[in-house]
C-alpha cells in the first residue's frame, strides 16, 4: 500500500505506474460500495430520516385545541410538558416501567437463554425456535390473551379462588401491574434473542476451568458465567427497556386507561386530542430518554468489553 | 469521492421529485368520475366493527342493489378522531367522498374546510331532515342519533339501574367501567355528574369532579378493552358507561346478559353526521349515496339493525324497535352538549380526568 | 510405601447404553513426579479418560484413586487438580494476574500470599511482565504459558494437560515442549498429558500409554514403546514400521543384551522364515518356536546393499522410489507383493535410482516379533 503514497516520477505517464493503477482500482471499488449502499440509504432516508425530521419540525408548531396546526416556530409544546409536574411524573413512570419490565424480563429470560446457549441437544435450533415462536403472533393478540388470563374471572384469579388462597379477585389488570406482566412476557423472545447473541464469549471450557480451579457451581456462576454474559444481559435489558417504553399497545390494552406513560400520552395527543405538535414534542422527549439510556449502555459495554 | 456523493444526492432528489410528480398525476386523472351521479365509486369513511357490519348490511348492500353501477369502498376507523386525522392528511388531494362521524368532530372538520355543503337540490331527502338535525351553515346533516346510557350485568341488576348514582354504589366497587375523556362517554358523564351536583357544567365542573374522584378508586377500567360491552358480558365489570345502540345490539347477541338503560337524571346524545368531503373525487355519486342514506328506507333498516334513532321525519319504526332506540321526541331528558361547547372543553376535561380523577385510583 | 500417585482401576465410560464404551475397563498406575502421555488417534478415549480423572465427567464404572484415596465421587472443584485446556480457557474478563490468582482465590489464600505466588508462577513461565495484560492481547504461546501458570500455582495434586500444544505453530510447539517438560520436572508435578502427536509423547513423557478403541494397547517408557511394541497398532502409530510375516523355526538362545520382557523372562534370538524369502534372525519373547507372527523392522534399521554380498545375501528387491529430504534419504523397495521402507542418513555416496536392485537385511536385534497380536496365518 505504501506505493500509493509515493510521488509519481516525472516522465512516467499517469496510469502506467503501479501506484496509480491501484488508486484507480480503489476508486472503482469505492464507487461500487457506494452504489450498493444507495438503496439502503434511500430506504433509511424515506422511512426514517424524513419522518424524524418531519416530527421534529412538527414539535415546533403550535397545536390548537380542535386539531388545527399553526405552522410556526414556538417552544410551547416543549415548555408545556417540561414545566408541568404531571408530565414529569408520566416520564418518571415511563422510565420506571421500562426498568422494572427490563429487569424482570431479563431475569426470567436469562436461565432460558443460558440453557439455549449451552445445550448440545440436537433439538437446539428447534428449542430456540420455540422460545421465539411467540413473535409469530402479534403483540395485540398476546395482550388480549393476558387480559383474559389476568381478568377478575380469569385463569389466575379463578385458580387462586378455587385453591382458597383469595376471597376476592386480585386486581391484576387495568393497572400498572397488568401492563408490566404483559410487557415482560411479550418482550421475552426479544430478550432471549438479544442475549443469546451476546453470550458468544461463554464457552463450556471456561466454566470447566473455573471448576477445576476449585470454584463451586455458585462461584462459577458469579465469577465466570455472569461476568461473561453481562454484555448480553445489558443488550437484552436495553432491548426490553426500549421496547416497553415505546410500545403503546400493551399499556393501552392492559392499563385500563389508568396507566399513563409517554407512549399512551403521545397516542392520546395524536388521535384523541389531535394535538400533533404536542405529541411530536413528547416523542422528542421520549427519544432523548432513549438516547440517554443508549449512551449509558455504550459506556457500560465498553467498560465490560475492555 | 466528494463529487461522486454530490451526484448521488442529486440523483436521490431527482428520483424523489419524480415520484411525487407521479403520485400527483395519479390522482388528478380520476377526477373525470366526479360528474356521474349513477356510476363510478364512492369512498366512504366511517366506524369499524359492528357498526361497519350492520351499516353495510342495512344500507350499503341495498344501495348497491339499487345503483349497481356505483361501488362503495368502506374505509373503517376506530374513532371519529381517527377519521378526521385521515381526512386532514389528504386535505390537499382527497381520496374520500363521504364521512360519517361524530357531530363534534365533523364540526371541527367543517371549520377546517374539510367538508362541502350539502344542498337539497342534489340531496332531495334533506327535505325530510328536521331543522334541528340540519347544520345551520348547510354542511352535512345528522344521519343518526344515539345516546349515552348505563350498561349493566342483568344478573347483578335484575331491574335496570334507574339513577346514575348506581355507579357510586359500594356494592359494585371495583366492577365499574367508565370511558374517560376525550371519549364522548366520559365527557357526557362529567357533564351529567356536574349537573347532578347542582352545577352549571358550562361554567364549572368542580363539584362534579369531586364526586368523580370518589368514584375513581372503584373504577375497574377507564378504557375498557376490547370494549365496554364485552367487559360486562365477561363479568370483568357489572356496571358502566355505554352507548344505547351497541348496548341493545349486544343485549340480543349475548342472550340478555347485558342491559342498557337511560337513568332518570338524563343523558347526552351521541350524534353522527354524514358529510361530503370537499373536493371529493366522486362528488356526484357521493351525493346519490348521501341521499339514499337519508331515505326512510335506509334509516329504518339501520335502526332495526343497530338501534340508532333515525334523523328523518318520514322514517317509521315498529314499536319494539322504537322502544329501544333513543327517543328524539323530547320524552328523555337530554343535557345539551353543543358542539362548540364540547370543542372548547374536550382538552380541558381530558386533562382534568388525567390529572385529578384517574390518578385517584 | 511404593504407592502410586494415581491409580485408575477398571475405568469405563459408556456414553449411552448399547454404544461401544469410549473407555473400556482401563487401568493404569502413575508414579509420583512422572509425566505420563495418553497417546492415541482421535476417538481412542484419551480425552475422555483425562476428563474423568479431572472430574469433568462421571465414569460409568471403575474408580480413580489419588494418593490412596478414592476420588471417583469427588466433585471437580474438590479434586485440587490443575488442568490446562486445549483452548487454554483463560477468563477473557480478567487480566493475566487475575487469571492466575483465580485458583488461589477459590482456596481463600490470603491476598498477600496470593500476589506472591502469582508473581512466582508468572516468573516461572517467564511472563512476569505481562501481569496486567488482558488475555486477548496475548499470543497463543503466551496464553499457553499463562494457562500452565494458572494450573500450577495452586500446587495441584495432578497436572492435567489436554492437547496443550495442538493450537500452536510447529516451531513454538517445539519450544513449549521442552519448556513444559522442564517446568514439570522442576515442580515435580505428577502430570497426565493427552496428545495425538507421537513425537510430543516420545519427547516429553516418562511413560506413554498408547490407547486405541478405549483400551490401553501398551503402557511403557518411550524407548520400550518404540523398540518393543506390543502390537501392530503401537508399532504403526509410533514411528514408521515395516511389517513382515514370519514363521519362527528355531530358538537360538537368549539375546546378548539380555533384554527382559514384561514377564521377566529374557528375550530370545530366533531364526525365522520370512514370507518364504529366506531365513533371517529376529528377537522376541520366549516360546515362539513353531508360531507365525508379525515381524516389525523400523525403516532406518533396514540395511540396503546394492549388490549381493557373500552368504548373507538378504532379501532381493527393486528400488521403486527415492525420497531425499536433505538429512535423510528414504527408499521404497519392492519385495514380491510388498513394498518396504528404508531410511538412512545421507552421505556423499551416490544415491541409488529407482529400478536399481537392492538387497535388504537387518540385525537380529532390530527385528522384533510382536507378542501382543494373536498369531497370524502364514501368508
Amino acid at each position: 500500500m505504501t506505493t500509493t503514497q509515493t510521488q509519481e516520477r516525472p516522465g512516467l505517464r499517469a496510469g502506467n505506474t503501479p501506484g496509480s493503477l491501484e488508486k484507480a482500482k480503489a476508486r472503482r471499488d469505492r464507487r461500487t460500495y457506494t452504489a450498493l449502499l444507495i438503496p439502503a440509504i434511500l430506504g433509511l432516508l424515506v422511512s426514517f430520516v424524513l419522518p424524524l425530521a418531519y416530527m421534529i419540525r412538527m414539535s415546533f408548531n403550535h397545536g390548537e385545541a380542535d386539531g388545527v396546526i399553526i405552522e410556526g416556530f414556538t417552544l410551547d409544546s416543549y415548555i408545556q410538558p417540561l414545566s408541568d409536574p404531571f408530565y414529569w411524573k408520566v416520564t418518571l413512570d415511563t422510565f420506571q416501567m421500562g426498568v422494572v419490565v427490563g429487569v424482570v424480563c431479563v431475569a426470567l429470560s436469562y436461565p432460558i437463554t443460558l440453557f439455549l446457549a449451552r445445550t448440545t441437544s440436537k433439538y437446539k435450533s428447534a428449542l430456540l425456535a420455540i422460545a421465539i415462536a411467540p413473535l409469530l403472533t402479534s403483540a395485540v393478540v398476546r395482550t388480549y390473551g393476558w387480559m383474559v388470563i389476568l381478568g377478575s374471572n380469569g385463569l389466575v384469579n379463578s385458580s387462586l379462588e378455587a385453591l382458597g388462597l383469595i376471597s376476592a379477585p386480585l386486581k391484576l389488570t387495568n393497572n400498572m401491574l397488568g401492563v408490566q406482566i404483559g410487557l415482560v412476557e411479550i418482550s421475552m423472545p426479544y430478550a432471549i434473542l438479544a442475549m443469546i447473541s451476546g453470550f458468544g464469549r461463554l464457552n463450556p471450557q471456561l466454566e470447566e476451568a473455573a471448576g477445576s480451579l476449585g470454584a463451586s457451581k455458585f462461584q462459577i456462576f458469579t465469577k465466570v458465567t455472569l461476568p461473561l454474559t453481562l454484555p448480553g444481559v445489558l443488550t437484552g435489558f436495553l432491548m426490553v427497556f426500549v421496547l416497553s417504553i415505546s410500545t403503546f399497545i400493551t399499556p393501552t390494552l392492559l392499563g385500563g386507561g389508568s396507566v399513563q406513560v409517554l407512549a399512551t400520552e403521545i397516542y392520546d395527543q395524536t388521535t384523541g386530542l389531535l394535538n400533533w405538535p404536542f405529541a411530536a414534542a413528547l416523542s422528542v422527549i421520549l427519544l432523548v430518554l432513549f438516547g440517554a439510556v443508549v449512551a449509558v449502555y455504550q459506556r457500560l459495554t465498553k467498560k465490560l468489553g475492555g | 469521492m466528494r463529487s461522486y456523493t454530490k451526484y448521488g444526492m442529486a440523483a436521490t432528489a431527482l428520483m424523489m421529485a419524480s415520484a411525487l410528480a407521479l403520485s400527483a398525476c395519479g390522482n388528478t386523472s380520476s377526477g373525470s368520475d366526479a360528474a356521474s351521479a349513477t356510476s363510478g365509486e364512492v369512498d366512504v369513511i366511517a366506524y369499524s366493527g359492528i357498526w361497519q357490519d350492520q351499516y353495510t348490511a342495512a344500507v350499503i348492500k341495498p344501495f348497491q342493489a339499487k345503483y349497481p353501477n356505483i361501488k362503495i369502498n368502506f374505509a373503517s376507523k376506530r374513532s371519529s378522531a381517527d377519521m378526521l386525522s385521515a381526512l386532514q392528511g389528504q386535505k390537499s388531494n382527497p381520496n374520500t367522498d363521504v364521512a360519517i362521524m361524530d357531530q363534534s368532530v365533523s364540526e371541527s372538520g367543517n371549520k377546517q374546510g374539510l367538508f362541502d355543503k350539502v344542498d337539497a337540490s342534489a340531496v332531495a331527502n334533506l327535505a325530510n331532515v328536521p331543522d334541528k338535525f340540519r347544520n345551520k351553515d348547510g354542511y352535512g346533516p345528522v344521519a343518526m342519533l344515539d345516546a349515552i346510557g348505563v350498561v349493566y350485568d342483568t344478573k347483578a341488576f335484575p331491574t335496570a339501574p334507574a339513577s346514575w348514582n348506581a355507579l357510586w354504589d359500594k356494592s359494585t366497587c371495583g366492577k365499574v367501567n367508565v370511558v374517560a375523556p376525550p371519549s364522548l362517554l366520559g365527557i357526557s358523564l362529567t357533564a351529567i355528574t356536574s349537573s347532578m351536583e347542582g352545577e352549571d357544567y358550562t361554567k364549572s365542573i368542580d363539584k362534579g369532579v369531586d364526586k368523580l374522584k370518589q368514584l375513581a378508586p372503584c373504577i375497574q377500567t377507564f378504557a375498557p378493552n376490547p370494549d365496554e360491552y364485552q367487559n360486562v358480558i365477561t363479568g370483568q365489570t357489572v356496571i358502566g358507561l355505554g352507548q344505547n345502540a351497541r348496548g341493545q345490539y349486544y343485549a340480543d347477541q349475548s342472550g340478555k346478559k347485558i342491559g342498557v338503560a337511560f337513568p332518570k337524571e338524563g343523558t347526552a346524545y351521541q350524534i353522527n353526521t354524514i358529510n361530503l368531503v370537499k373536493g371529493a373525487p366522486h362528488s356526484a355519486a357521493a351525493k346519490t349515496f348521501i341521499n339514499y342514506a337519508l331515505s326512510a328506507e335506509a334509516q329504518e333498516a339501520f335502526a332495526k339493525a343497530l338501534f340508532y334513532a333515525p334523523s328523518v321525519s318520514n322514517a317509521k319504526l315498529p314499536a319494539d324497535v322504537q322502544a329501544r332506540v333513543v327517543p328524539t321526541d323530547g320524552s328523555l331528558k337530554i343535557l345539551p352538549l353543543d358542539v362548540d361547547f364540547l370543542a372548547s372543553v374536550r382538552d380541558k376535561w381530558t386533562e382534568t380526568w388525567k390529572r385529578q380523577i384517574i390518578t385517584k385510583q | 510405601m511404593n504407592q502410586s500417585k494415581l491409580s485408575i482401576v477398571d475405568l469405563t465410560k459408556r456414553y449411552a447404553p448399547g454404544l461401544d464404551p469410549a473407555v473400556d475397563k482401563l487401568s493404569m498406575e502413575v508414579e509420583e513426579g512422572h509425566l505420563v502421555a495418553l497417546l492415541g488417534p482421535s476417538g481412542c478415549g484419551k480425552t475422555t479418560t483425562l476428563r474423568m480423572v479431572a472430574g469433568l465427567m462421571d465414569p460409568t464404572a471403575g474408580s480413580i484413586i489419588v494418593d490412596g484415596r478414592d476420588i471417583t465421587q469427588t466433585p471437580v472443584n474438590k479434586r485440587g487438580m490443575g488442568m490446562v485446556f486445549q483452548s487454554y480457557a483463560l477468563f477473557p474478563h480478567m487480566d493475566v494476574a487475575q487469571n492466575v490468582a483465580f485458583g488461589l482465590q477459590m482456596r481463600r489464600v490470603p491476598p498477600a500470599e496470593q500476589s506472591r505466588r502469582v508473581a512466582a508462577a508468572l516468573d516461572m513461565v517467564k511472563l512476569g511482565h505481562l501481569a496486567k495484560r488482558k488475555v486477548r492481547e496475548l499470543s497463543g504461546g503466551q496464553q499457553q504459558r499463562i494457562a500452565l501458570a494458572r494450573a500450577l500455582v495452586v500446587e495441584p495434586t495432578l497436572l492435567l494437560l489436554d492437547e496443550p500444544l495442538s493450537n500452536l505453530d510447529a516451531k513454538l510447539r517445539e519450544t513449549m515442549r521442552s519448556e513444559i517438560r522442564s517446568i514439570q520436572q522442576r515442580t515435580r508435578a505428577t502430570t497426565l498429558f493427552v496428545t495425538h502427536d507421537q513425537d510430543e509423547a516420545l519427547d516429553m513423557a516418562d511413560r506413554i500409554a498408547v490407547m486405541n478403541g478405549g483400551l490401553i494397547e501398551q503402557y511403557d517408557s518411550p524407548s520400550v514403546i518404540y523398540e518393543r511394541p506390543n502390537t501392530r497398532f503401537v508399532a504403526d502409530f509410533i514411528g514408521q514400521a515395516n511389517f513382515l510375516t514370519a514363521s519362527v523355526v528355531a530358538d537360538n538362545g537368549p539375546t546378548a543384551s539380555g533384554g527382559a520382557t514384561a514377564g521377566g523372562a529374557s528375550e530370545r534370538n530366533y531364526t525365522v522364515d520370512v514370507d518364504g524369502l529366506g531365513r533371517y534372525g529376529a528377537t522376541g519373547h520366549p516360546g515362539f518356536v513353531g508360531s507365525t507372527r508379525e515381524l516389525v523392522v523400523r525403516p532406518h534399521r533396514l540395511r540396503v546393499s546394492l549388490e549381493a554380498r557373500g552368504g548373507e545375501a538378504g532379501i532381493a528387491g527393486t528400488i521403486v522410489g527415492v525420497s531425499y529430504t536433505g538429512d535423510t534419504v528414504g527408499f521404497s523397495v519392492r519385495v514380491g507383493e510388498r513394498t518396504l521402507q528404508a531410511q538412512f542418513m545421507t552421505s556423499s555416496a551416490a544415491v541409488p535410482r529407482p529400478g536399481d536392485s537392492a538387497y535388504l537385511s537387518w540385525n537380529p536385534s532390530d527385528a522384533y516379533l510382536l507378542p501382543g497380536n494373536p498369531e497370524v496365518a502364514a501368508a
